[in-house]
C-alpha cells in the first residue's frame, strides 16, 4: 500500500507506560499501538519463590495498581491453599481495594485525561488555570492514597497486605479518619461526574463490542470467582483460559486478549454496562440522571463510567469505615502447603486474572492476564476508527486526528507495565 | 532562574514517577522547579539540557538504552530513582539466565520486531551521579533530594541499615523475636521501618546497604541463629539486588566462620 500520509507518535504522553501508535492513510487506513516497553517476565521470576515473596513480586508489575496485584495473587494463593480469611479482613481488604479505585481513577482522570479537554499538554499547566478543578483532583487522590498507607501500609507496593490477612491491623480511630475524610472526597466525586457530563463523545468511535466483568459476591464490588459478558455468557474463573485467549503481534511486546475470537473491552464502562443494577446511593442517583452518557458502544463514557465510580466506591469506603470494629487478628498461616487456585478481581482498568500453583510452600507457575492486554485489540479499533472517520469526513490536520487518536487510547486508561508484564499462556 | 529538571522512566512499574507526581503538594513544589520533561504527566517537551535528571526505571529494551545516552548527555547530574534504576528491579533478578530460553518459554516462537534482554541498572550503560533508593523512594525523601538540589546543594545517601530506623521506631525486633525473614540488617535504610512495623519482614526493596556495610557482628548473624541458611539469604536479597556488585561479598561477611 502506498502511504499518503502517516500519524506518529512512538512515545504517547501522559499513558502509564511506554506505547506509541502509527496510522497510516492510503487506499485504506491502518493503526497500530506498538507497545515498546520493555517484556519483565513475572512468570519466571516468581517460579521457584516463596508464596508471600512472590505476591510481593508480583504488586510490582504496576504501580497504578499495585493494590491489585497484590490482593489477587494473595486470593489465588489463598484458594490454593484452603484458606479461608474472616468477614472482618474480607471487608478490610475491600476498603484497601476501593481506595485503589479512587486514587487510580482521579489519577486517570485528572493528571491525564482532563487536560486533554481543557486545551493543555499537562495538568500543571491546566492548574494555573483551573486551580479549583484540581483541586477536586488532588482531594481525591489524597483520600485514597490515605486509605492505602493506612490498609496497605502505603499507597504503592502495599506490604501489609500478606497472605491470611494484614501483618497489623489498623488503629480503630484511622478508620474513623477515613470516615472523615470520606465526605469531603465525596464532593470532589460528583463534581467529576458534572464534568464529564459536558461533553459530548466523538461518535467516529461508536462500535458494538462485548463488555466483560465479574459478576461481584457482593453490591458493586470487586472480588468474585465468574466472569459474565454482555452478550450473556458467563463461566467460572478456572475456565478462563477456554474462554479469552492471548495472542503475540510483531509490534507489540505485550500479549493481546481475545475472547470468542473478538476484541472485548473492559474496565469501568464494562462494569457499568453489567452491573449498574447493583449500584446504590449517590453513584446510583447520578447515573439515572445522566443515563445516556452510558453509552456501551463509545470508549469515551469510560471516563463518565470512572467519575460514577469514584462516587460509589468513596460512598462504601466510607460505609465500610463506620462499620468496622477492628479486633485483634493475626495473619492466618496455612495448613495446606500444596495446591492450585484461580482469582480474579476488577482493577481500576478492568478484570485481572491470577492463576497459581503451590508446591510445599512454593509457587511452582503462575499465570496473570492483565485489562490492559485484554482491551488492546478494542482499543486499536476504536483508534483506527477515529483516525479513519476524522479522515473521511475531510479533516486533513494530521495533528488534529493524532491528538484525537491519542484522546481514545488515554480513554481506557491503557496500563502498559501491567500488559507487558508478559505471562505465557 | 529555576533548576531545569527532566523526569524520566525506563522499564519499570512507574512507581517511582507515580510517587513523584502523589507528592501532596506537588502543584506547590513543581513551581520551583522548570520541569523541561516529564512525559507521563505532560505531553509538551523533548529531551534537552536539564541540571538534573530523574531516571527510574532498568534498560532492557534497545530503545531504553538509547534513550538513556540521550538523557545522560543532556544532563549535567543524573539521579538513579528506585530500585530497577540502582539494581536492575525484580525484572534484573534472573540476570545470568539464558535469555532465549526466557523469551521462548513466554513468547513461543513468535517473531517480535523489537530487541530486548533482562533488566540491568544504569551504571552499567552510564555514569550515575546519585541514587534515590526505593521501592519507590519515599515522599520525604524525594522531596529531600529535589530540596537539596534546589538550593545548590547535593544529597547524602544513606549508608546505614534499615534496623536502624527500626531500633528508632522502638518496633520489637521481629528477626530477633519472631525468627521471621527480615532483611532489616542489609537493607538500606530510608523508608523509616515501615515492614517491620506491620510485623512483615522486610523483602529488601530498598536494595543492599551500599558500600557492603551492615550489622555484620550483630543482627546480621542472627539469620544463622534463626536457621536461615545462606542459600536462603542471598536468594531472598537478591530479589531486589541480584546486580549489586557486593552481593556475594556482603553474604560471605555475613556468614562467614560458618561450621
Amino acid at each position: 500500500m502506498k502511504i499518503e500520509r502517516e500519524i506518529r507518535n512512538d512515545h504517547i504522553a501522559r499513558i502509564e507506560g511506554k506505547a506509541g501508535i502509527t496510522v497510516e492513510i492510503g487506499d485504506e487506513i491502518r493503526a497500530r499501538i506498538n507497545v515498546t516497553e520493555g517484556p519483565r517476565f513475572f512468570e519466571v521470576i516468581t517460579k521457584g519463590k516463596h508464596y508471600d515473596e512472590a505476591a510481593a513480586i508480583c504488586s510490582r508489575i504496576c504501580s497504578f495498581c499495585s493494590i491489585p496485584h497484590k490482593l489477587t495473587p494473595i486470593e489465588a494463593i489463598e484458594n490454593a491453599l484452603n484458606i479461608e480469611v474472616s468477614e472482618q479482613i474480607k471487608m478490610l481488604r475491600q476498603v484497601l481495594y476501593f481506595g485503589n479505585m479512587v486514587e487510580s481513577h482521579a489519577l486517570h482522570l485528572y493528571l491525564f485525561v482532563l487536560p486533554d479537554y481543557l486545551g493543555y499538554p499537562d495538568a500543571f499547566s491546566m492548574a494555573e488555570k483551573y486551580p479549583e478543578i484540581m483541586k477536586h483532583g488532588l482531594k481525591l487522590k489524597n483520600f485514597g492514597a490515605m486509605v492505602q498507607e493506612i490498609l496497605g501500609g502505603r499507597e504503592i507496593h502495599p506490604e501489609n497486605a500478606i497472605v491470611g490477612g494484614f501483618g497489623k491491623l489498623p488503629e480503630q480511630k484511622k478508620m474513623k479518619k477515613i470516615y472523615d475524610m470520606a465526605e469531603e472526597a465525596i464532593n470532589s466525586a460528583i463534581a467529576t461526574v458534572d464534568f464529564f457530563t459536558e461533553y459530548e463523545y466523538p461518535h467516529y468511535v461508536n462500535l458494538a463490542r462485548n463488555h466483560l466483568s465479574i459478576k461481584p459476591y457482593e453490591g458493586y464490588g470487586v472480588y468474585g470467582n465468574e466472569i459474565i459478558s454482555s452478550d450473556g455468557f458467563s463461566f467460572g474463573i478456572e475456565k478462563y483460559k477456554e474462554n479469552i485467549v492471548e495472542e503475540v503481534v510483531p509490534y507489540s511486546f505485550a500479549k493481546r486478549g481475545k475472547y470468542n475470537n473478538e476484541p472485548f473491552m473492559v474496565g469501568a464502562l464494562s462494569r457499568l454496562v453489567n452491573n449498574a443494577k447493583l449500584l446504590d446511593g449517590k453513584a446510583k442517583e447520578l447515573l439515572s440522571s445522566y443515563s445516556n452518557f452510558l453509552k456501551e458502544d463509545n470508549c469515551f463514557a469510560n471516563n463518565f463510567a470512572q467519575a460514577i465510580e469514584l462516587v460509589y466506591f468513596i460512598e462504601r469506603i466510607a460505609e465500610m469505615a463506620e462499620r468496622a470494629r477492628i479486633g485483634k487478628q493475626e495473619a492466618i498461616e496455612p495448613e495446606e502447603r500444596n495446591g492450585r487456585g484461580y482469582a480474579v478481581t476488577e482493577a481500576p482498568r478492568g478484570l485481572l486474572i491470577y492463576e497459581v500453583d503451590v508446591e510445599d510452600g512454593i509457587v511452582k507457575y503462575m499465570n496473570v492476564i492483565t485489562p490492559t492486554a485484554m482491551f488492546l485489540p478494542m482499543m486499536e479499533i476504536d483508534a483506527l476508527n477515529m483516525a479513519k472517520g476524522m479522515w473521511e469526513d475531510g479533516y486533513k490536520d494530521v495533528d488534529l486526528i493524532g491528538n484525537k487518536v491519542e484522546m481514545t487510547v488515554r480513554a481506557y486508561d491503557p496500563c502498559i507495565s501491567c500488559s507487558v508484564h508478559v505471562i505465557k499462556l | 532562574m529555576r533548576m531545569k529538571i527532566g523526569i524520566h522512566g525506563l522499564t519499570s512499574c512507574y512507581g517511582c514517577q507515580l510517587k513523584m507526581a502523589c507528592i501532596e503538594e506537588i502543584l506547590e513544589v513543581a513551581k520551583n522547579f522548570e520541569i523541561v520533561y516529564w512525559n507521563m504527566a505532560s505531553s509538551k517537551g523533548e529531551i534537552e539540557k536539564v541540571d538534573i535528571a530523574f531516571v527510574e526505571g532498568s534498560v532492557v529494551t534497545e530503545r531504553d538504552e538509547e534513550e538513556l545516552k540521550l538523557i545522560r548527555e543532556n544532563a549535567d547530574a543524573l539521579v538513579a530513582v528506585g530500585s530497577c534504576a540502582i539494581h536492575g528491579g525484580v525484572q534484573g533478578m534472573i540476570f545470568g539466565e539464558d535469555y532465549e530460553e526466557i523469551f521462548r518459554e513466554v513468547y513461543g516462537d513468535s517473531l517480535i520486531d523489537y530487541e530486548a534482554k533482562i533488566g540491568e541498572p544504569l551504571r552499567k550503560y552510564v555514569e550515575v551521579d546519585y541514587c534515590l533508593p526505593g521501592c519507590p523512594p519515599e515522599e520525604h525523601e524525594i522531596l529531600y533530594y529535589l530540596a537539596t538540589f534546589g538550593i545548590g546543594s547535593y544529597p547524602e545517601e544513606k549508608d546505614y541499615p534499615v534496623c536502624a530506623e527500626c531500633r528508632r521506631q522502638g518496633y520489637p525486633c521481629i528477626l530477633i523475636e519472631k525468627g521471621m525473614p527480615c532483611l532489616g540488617p542489609v537493607t538500606v535504610a530510608g523508608c523509616n521501618a515501615k515492614c517491620p512495623g506491620f510485623n512483615v519482614a522486610c523483602i529488601g526493596c530498598r536494595g543492599p546497604v551500599p558500600h557492603g556495610t551492615a550489622w555484620f557482628d550483630s543482627l546480621a548473624r542472627t539469620f544463622k541463629e534463626k536457621g536461615m541458611s545462606k542459600e536462603y539469604i542471598k536468594r531472598r536479597m537478591e530479589i531486589f539486588g541480584k546486580q549489586y556488585e557486593k552481593l556475594d561479598e556482603m553474604i560471605e561477611k555475613v556468614f562467614e566462620n560458618e561450621d
